[in-house]
């Protein structure tokens, strides 16, 4: 399982330099994949923090509804703080493939 | 690119669009705020009713972040908000450009706290007062370190207050463009009409549930988000104004040992 999963990860890696080895530079190529993983670990990984934020804070509203506004509150600035993470890899992987400051 | 990048309908010519549309904003804002307050009555009705609402929501989350003497920061924070919004929303407006997604306006809102939230614990506490609080309740040695990190956190704040309103929008837009216009209008509804007999069948049903994905999904889901990051903008603006006034209470505790 773990040696087709990294037959496969090499595959996928090599994909660009057979596509574009005419072109010379691989760093555009490469940087559209590298765009999509960062993307794809940064999203997974955000949602894990974000699940684990908004189950406890569920679990508090539960237990105290009478306070359940500013668990509300503290919750969404929190989300919005984990998710700024994530943000910010959206932005470089934009940079990535728009701006494309390295060619 | 040509697909992501849809230009608005409406461009002057040698002015950037996020300019053209945040003075668009800045009318829209503007003529509300004028009828509103037109003919202001004791028992209000119709648009000043609903300005004193949206006007309310704002007073009462600043009661509840900074306290009662925050009420005086409620021309900051509620234009900043009202303007998020509306640009936030005209983005989603077809044809028109939000200005919120551009970084230029971002950073100019964020750059606006940045430099009121330090102004306001200057004036609060002085500047003396104010800048000894960057050093924390640590030891003497450890201060000039505590200084140096204090200052860095502080400038990431603007940074990140750009960067999640930036994001979020514009990550927003190259969605919708590329499930609408890409794999939507041009992908399978062009293979719809390309003529073949499989691409009509497959590519019209596909590009009739992609529109119906965007317009019955995507687009609440932009709604939402447009006035959840107004909100997370205004109440994280507002949590920096509290922090700039609060630090007088930590200072006061100085002094003593830190034995905790």
């Amino acid at each position: 399982m773990r040696r087709s999963l990294t037959l496969a990860a090499l595959v996928v890696l090599g994909i660009p330099s057979l596509a574009f080895a005419a072109d010379g530079s691989l760093i555009g190529p490469y940087s559209v994949l590298v765009a999509g993983f960062a993307m794809a670990f940064a999203a997974g990984l955000c949602a894990l923090g974000q699940g684990r934020a908004v189950a406890s804070a569920v679990d508090a509203m539960a237990r105290q509804p009478g306070a359940a506004a500013r668990i509300q509150t503290a919750m969404i600035i929190g989300l919005a703080l984990i998710e700024s993470l994530a943000i910010y890899v959206l932005v470089v992987a934009m940079i990535l493939l728009f701006v494309q400051p390295i060619k | 690119m040509d697909v992501i990048e849809h230009p608005p309908i409406f461009r002057l010519p040698g002015i950037p669009d996020h300019v053209t549309y945040t003075w668009l904003a800045m009318i829209i804002l503007a003529g509300l705020a004028f009828v509103a307050s037109r003919n202001v009555a004791l028992v209000p009705r119709g648009v000043q009713n609903f300005m004193e609402v949206v006007l309310e929501q704002f007073q009462q989350m600043i009661d509840d972040v900074i306290g009662h003497e925050g009420r005086r920061y409620l021309p900051l924070i509620a234009t900043l908000g009202l303007f998020i919004l509306v640009a936030n929303l005209l983005g989603l407006v077809p044809g028109m450009n939000g200005p919120t997604t551009n970084l230029n306006t971002n950073a100019a809102c964020a750059l606006v706290v940045f430099a009121a939230y330090h102004w306001i614990g200057v004036r609060k506490q002085g500047a003396v007062t104010y800048l000894q609080h960057f050093m924390g309740p640590v030891p003497l040695a450890l201060k000039p370190l505590m200084f140096v990190i204090e200052i860095i956190s502080h400038l990431a704040r603007p940074l990140s207050l750009t960067l999640r309103l930036f994001g979020n929008m514009f990550g927003g837009h190259i969605l919708l463009a590329i499930i609408f216009f890409l794999m939507g209008l041009q992908g399978l509804i062009g293979w719809a009409l390309s003529g073949s007999g499989i691409g009509a069948v497959v590519g019209g049903i596909g590009g009739a549930v992609m529109i119906a994905f965007t317009v019955g999904f995507l687009y609440p889901l932009k709604i939402l988000v447009s006035f959840l990051q107004a909100f997370i903008f205004v109440m994280l603006s507002m949590l920096y104004i509290s922090g700039a006034i609060e630090e007088a209470e930590h200072h006061g505790g100085e002094h003593q040992p830190a034995h905790h």
